[in-house]
């Protein structure tokens, strides 16, 4: 078609179509990494947690009067929340699933001695509990049994207690035994003191690690431990479908009326805790957002701009072109293909930015490649962008008169 | 070729009307050789426009080669204007961006030739011109007689019926004017029906005919060439062919 | 001069308003959000300590397990077990050293109408003061009997003094914490060191501790660290058990930096440390190779990667809109100025020289970037706000405040950049013959 001519005459103008194109280039570049960082958070952020959380709440105890019973009061607490209506279960839990604290511990399928080539090894959260907690978290046993109140033991400060036996999460268990891992065993050093290894009696289908930004995160223990240390206590409680809110400060009262001793604090539903742990996370997807969107409206504007001004510019030279027998639909046609000339040129460019941008960024910041989808969506987008911004220049010069031709100045 | 009769235009802005051609009156036949003339403000270039189809008129009948335009609409207006109009512009109006040969080629592309043709007939008329040398150049490389031969070859290169002037030499030399207007006479040799609006009375000496526009109307039709400006200022026509560097 | 440029950049601007606008909204968009960005990474790359960067330094020792480093590649905890600290506190010249670990404690105040909360306490050394520089309103620190005898004293924390005392000059009087008595020996004024350089394991912005009291005290109560406590093996041939066991484990819990008299001494602190744990690797501690720290301030934050990748990403993006949005710019003047080629040919003709018609050009660009730097700060201002609404509750809350020399920065920056912008355009502009223009139309 008319390519060619169109092409030479902006190569007379290569200043702004440099500009232009450069502009595109860079915009291409951001806005195909952004919406990949983007995807990369909402996945991140919607990765489901393996608990019920919706209906899951949770609050702390700390006793501070002189000679506080803690272990008397955590019975008395748990006996008082278990037996209110509307609350389907509660464990005493050492740390809240997606609060970003908690106990992290290296396990292994052989003894701490074996040479490390000769063992496999991992990291794990560890969640000690009751033998409430799969019904209280709302978790899904795959394989073997839930605990029962003869697995629990008491933690202490002097003494780690007698765990015997353990849940594990399916992640877990696939790292150290794919072919089930029910009835194996694996070695936590912290867990107990003699360096003897814990039964596997029950795998859960998912259950996430509190440090919702770990590598590791779906790696969890369940660990039948009650823990006693510094007049602490904390309970995760689960409420039938609807109830929580309206139980939340109902616990809140009645624990506060048995001891009162005590401090309760971070009374806080599971949605809540999610959101406090995703905000980064969902901060930086709204800045991204921002940016590209603002990259595009400039990006857009920057081409309407410069359009309209050559439009004007070249008023005489549309007019002539109308007199030599150009039909409106010629005139507008002539800005769209030089405007998707610029744009194509601007993507050449861009697709070796995005591609170079997204290798930084894997770099740097262990991303992963960029998916294969990305720049094609990225070339029609900005196709259609340029399209859109420059139809409004290019329909006003359709509209220039011929006689235009004729006029001296 | 052209004929328009009791043709008006009327100029609408705000509250004031302005009529710029008025029961205008022009028959204009095949081959003729028509040089337009009159002060200022006449009504020149709007008999221009519309002849070339650059403007719509008001009220009145317009034929072009036998075909009634009025009410035409725009796509076909201006495939008329490609195929039998040719445009020779006062300030040449030559593409600053583009070089001679695409220069010619504008036209050419509005209509469907295909390339080996186009460039067939671009060619033939840079050829004509003289300026088949030069077609890599760009218009801001040429002087100013060049460049409105230029504007030429593109005019001619449709093999339009009828050729329409605006004051082809007004931006020129006397010299290059005088070369100028040896094409322009070696094209109507040829057969092609040239209209041509000048002011300059010694180019208009050259037209077969002059017409002569005051307010819109024609007001002095001959059919012989005449002059209005006293003949001692006149330069006499140069036999040989002007060199135009 | 200068004010007919002004002038003739005012006519030019407003003749089209719509190009106007698109160039000063550009420049506004692309300062306000690079700013915002960059106010948040400048807080986070702060050093509160920058006037002694050299002399106070962070004190790491590697007596992780042989198999596998702390983290790759080789690198050391970045806390310290109690052995090695207590070891440390006593051996070693050093003009200060501050150990420290936080936790938090129920406080009880006098007054009937507080209930009693929950308080963040860093138990430290008395070095701790001298080292960091809290501003000491009120009395002072404590000294080494305090340390030593694990004697109740505290320095309150302004914000706690407020609530607790009603910000007048508590020294002297009763603070209940964790159902003990302390007496107030000292009270700060409003301090929040951004990043919190003395302890970064748990997030290393948002709010400092409230209440500090000796280290001995935790150790008396105790208390492991409510941050990061991390052992690579526990209790495996010693027969302690129990807090006796964990103090005397190799596991990594407390914080330890040093400030130094001079150079001199940083170098004999090293050998020091070297010499340590060669002595401690005879009694069978420490199986890895010698792998110590001893970094200043900067070293530390860079080593502990404080400022977060997201900002740094953002800073990044940020400054590539800022360069589109001069690309735009620059487009835009350039069209702009070449369309003004015949003004420029006839100003030629009457005299204009070429500096002169430079100054005149490059001014309308300023006048462009100064109004651009205005929006950009109002932007900025914008942009920090709902950067706070958007980590309301996480640390980095903290970080999006705007300071005067921010404001200097974003009004330097928009001059500079527009200016940059105007020059290409401005130069293409002055290359206009004045004859070319004037001989055709």
């Amino acid at each position: 078609m008319e390519i060619r001519p169109i092409a030479s005459a902006l190569m007379r103008n290569k200043s702004a179509l440099v500009l232009i194109a450069l502009q595109v280039a860079i915009t291409l570049a951001i806005v195909c990494n952004s919406v990949f960082i983007i995807l990369e958070r909402i996945e991140k952020v919607n990765r489901p947690s393996g608990l019920d959380e919706p209906a899951i709440f949770a609050i702390s105890s700390s006793g501070f009067a002189p000679g506080f019973d803690l272990d008397g009061s955590m019975r008395q607490d748990l006996d008082a929340i278990r037996s209110t209506p509307g609350i389907i279960d509660a464990t005493a839990i050492n740390s809240i699933p997606l609060s970003n604290g908690g106990w992290s511990e290296g396990v292994s399928d052989k003894p701490e001695g074996t040479p490390l080539k000769d063992r496999k090894q991992e990291s794990t959260s560890v969640y000690l509990v009751d033998e409430h907690a799969v019904k209280s978290m709302g978790l899904e046993l795959v394989a073997g049994r839930d605990f029962t109140a003869n697995d629990v033991t008491v933690r202490t400060q002097e003494d780690v207690g007698k765990a015997q036996s353990i849940i594990v999460t399916q992640a877990l268990a696939d790292r150290f035994y794919p072919d089930g891992a029910v009835g194996k065993t694996i070695y936590a050093g912290g867990l107990v003191d003699d360096g003897r290894p814990v039964t596997i009696i029950g795998v859960v289908k998912r259950l996430q690690a509190p440090w919702v930004g770990w590598d590791k995160v779906e790696h969890s223990l369940l660990v039948p431990l009650l823990q006693q240390g510094e007049n602490q206590a904390r309970y995760l409680i689960r409420a039938e479908p609807g109830q929580r809110d309206r139980l939340m400060p109902e616990i809140e009262k009645k624990l506060g009326e048995i001891n009162s001793g005590r401090i309760l604090r971070d009374l806080k539903s599971l949605e809540e805790i999610r959101g406090d742990s995703y905000r980064r996370d969902r901060a930086m997807s709204v800045i991204l957002g921002t940016v590209i969107v603002a990259l595009l409206i400039v990006t857009g504007l920057g081409i309407v701009g410069m359009a309209s001004f050559w439009v004007t510019r070249r008023t005489k030279q549309i007019g002539t072109r109308r007199a030599l027998g150009a039909r409106r639909f010629d005139v507008r046609r002539y800005f769209m293909v030089e405007n998707a000339i610029v744009i194509a040129i601007g993507l050449a460019l861009g697709v070796v930015l995005t591609y170079g941008f997204n290798l930084w960024l894997m770099q740097h910041y262990e991303l992963p490649r960029l998916a294969w989808y990305y720049v094609p969506i990225g070339i029609v987008t900005m196709f259609l962008l340029g399209q859109v911004a420059v139809s409004g220049p290019a329909g006003r010069a359709s509209r220039v008169s011929p006689a235009v031709a004729t006029r001296s100045v | 070729m052209l004929k328009m009769k009791n043709l008006s235009k009327v100029y609408r802005t705000h509250m004031i009307e302005t009529h710029a051609l008025r029961g205008f009156d022009i028959h204009v036949r095949e081959g003729e050789f028509v040089a337009v003339s009159g002060p200022s403000g006449s009504g020149k270039t709007t008999f221009l426009n519309i002849a070339g189809l650059l403007e719509d008129f008001s009220a009145g009948d317009f034929h072009l080669d036998g075909i009634d335009v009025r009410g035409m609409d725009d796509a076909a207006r201006s495939r008329l204007r490609n195929e039998k109009i040719g445009f020779i512009f006062q300030g040449f109006n030559l593409m600053p961006d583009l070089n001679l040969f695409d220069n010619v080629d504008v036209p050419l592309r509005y209509r469907k030739f295909d390339a080996a043709e186009r460039k067939r007939r671009i060619d033939a008329a840079l050829g004509r011109v003289g300026l088949s040398s030069r077609m890599k150049h760009y218009p801001s490389e040429l002087s100013g007689g060049q460049q409105q031969r230029v504007a030429i070859a593109r005019a001619l290169a449709g093999s339009p019926r009828l050729l329409l002037a605006d004051e082809p030499t007004g931006n020129l030399d006397s010299l290059m004017a005088r070369g100028v207007m040896e094409l322009l006479e070696e094209i109507h040799s040829q057969g092609t029906t040239i209209i041509m609006v000048s002011h300059d009375p010694e180019l208009a000496a050259r037209a077969q005919r002059n017409v002569h526009i005051v307010d819109g109307q024609v007001t002095d039709f001959d059919e012989e060439p005449r002059f209005d400006a006293p003949a001692a200022n006149t330069p006499s026509p140069v036999a040989a062919p002007p060199q135009i560097a | 001069m200068f004010r007919y440029n002004l002038w003739l950049a005012a006519v030019s601007l407003k003749r089209n308003p719509v190009l106007t606008a698109l160039m000063i909204a550009a420049i506004g968009l692309g300062i306000g959000m690079s700013m915002t960005s960059f106010t948040v990474l400048s807080t986070m790359s702060g050093n509160p300590l920058a006037h002694k960067n050299e002399l106070v330094r962070r004190v790491q020792l590697d007596n992780w397990g042989a198999e596998q480093p702390f983290r790759e590649p080789n690198e050391p905890p970045e806390l310290m077990s109690y052995r090695d600290v207590t070891n440390l506190l006593e051996k070693g010249e050093a003009q200060y050293k501050a150990a420290s670990f936080p936790n938090v404690l129920p406080l009880e105040p006098a007054q009937r109408e507080l209930t009693p909360y929950m308080i963040q306490v860093l138990f430290a050394t008395g070095d701790f003061f001298p080292v960091f520089e809290p501003p000491m309103r009120y009395g002072q620190g404590w000294g080494k009997a305090e340390d030593r005898d694990a004697t109740r004293v505290v320095v309150v924390g302004h914000e706690t003094n407020e609530k607790v005392f009603g910000g007048e000059n508590s020294v002297g009087r009763k603070l209940r914490i964790g159902g003990e008595d302390y007496a107030v020996v000292g009270v700060l004024g409003p301090w929040n060191p951004q990043p919190k350089v003395h302890h970064v394991s748990n997030g290393a912005f948002g709010g400092v501790e409230e209440v500090f009291v000796p280290f001995a005290i935790g150790i008396e109560k105790e208390l492991q660290s409510s941050s990061n406590n991390s052992c690579w093996s526990e209790g495996d041939d010693d027969d302690a058990t129990g807090y006796r066991g964990w103090l005397e484990s190799d596991c990594v819990w407390l914080d330890l930096t040093v400030q130094l008299k001079d150079q001199e001494q940083v170098a004999a602190y090293r050998r020091f440390l070297d010499d340590y744990v060669r002595e401690e690797k005879k009694a069978g501690r420490f199986p890895r190779e010698l792998n110590n720290r001893l970094y200043s301030v900067s070293e530390w934050l860079s080593a502990q990667k404080v400022v977060s990748r997201d900002a740094r990403t953002q800073v990044w993006l940020a400054f590539a809109f800022l360069l589109v949005c001069l690309l735009n710019t620059v487009g835009l003047l350039l069209a702009k100025f070449l369309g003004k080629s015949s003004e420029i040919g006839l100003r030629r003709a009457v005299g204009a020289s070429k500096p002169q018609l430079f100054a005149q050009f490059l001014t309308e660009s300023a006048v462009v970037g100064v109004v651009g730097g205005v929006l950009g700060l109002a932007l900025s201002l914008l942009g920090l706000l709902a950067l706070r609404t958007l980590y309301a509750g996480t640390s980095q809350e903290e970080l999006a405040h705007m300071d005067w020399n921010l404001v200097l920065v974003t009004m330097g920056v928009a001059l500079v950049a527009s200016l940059l912008a105007g020059l290409y355009p401005t130069w293409r502009a002055c290359q206009v013959q004045p004859a070319t223009q004037l001989k055709t139309q």
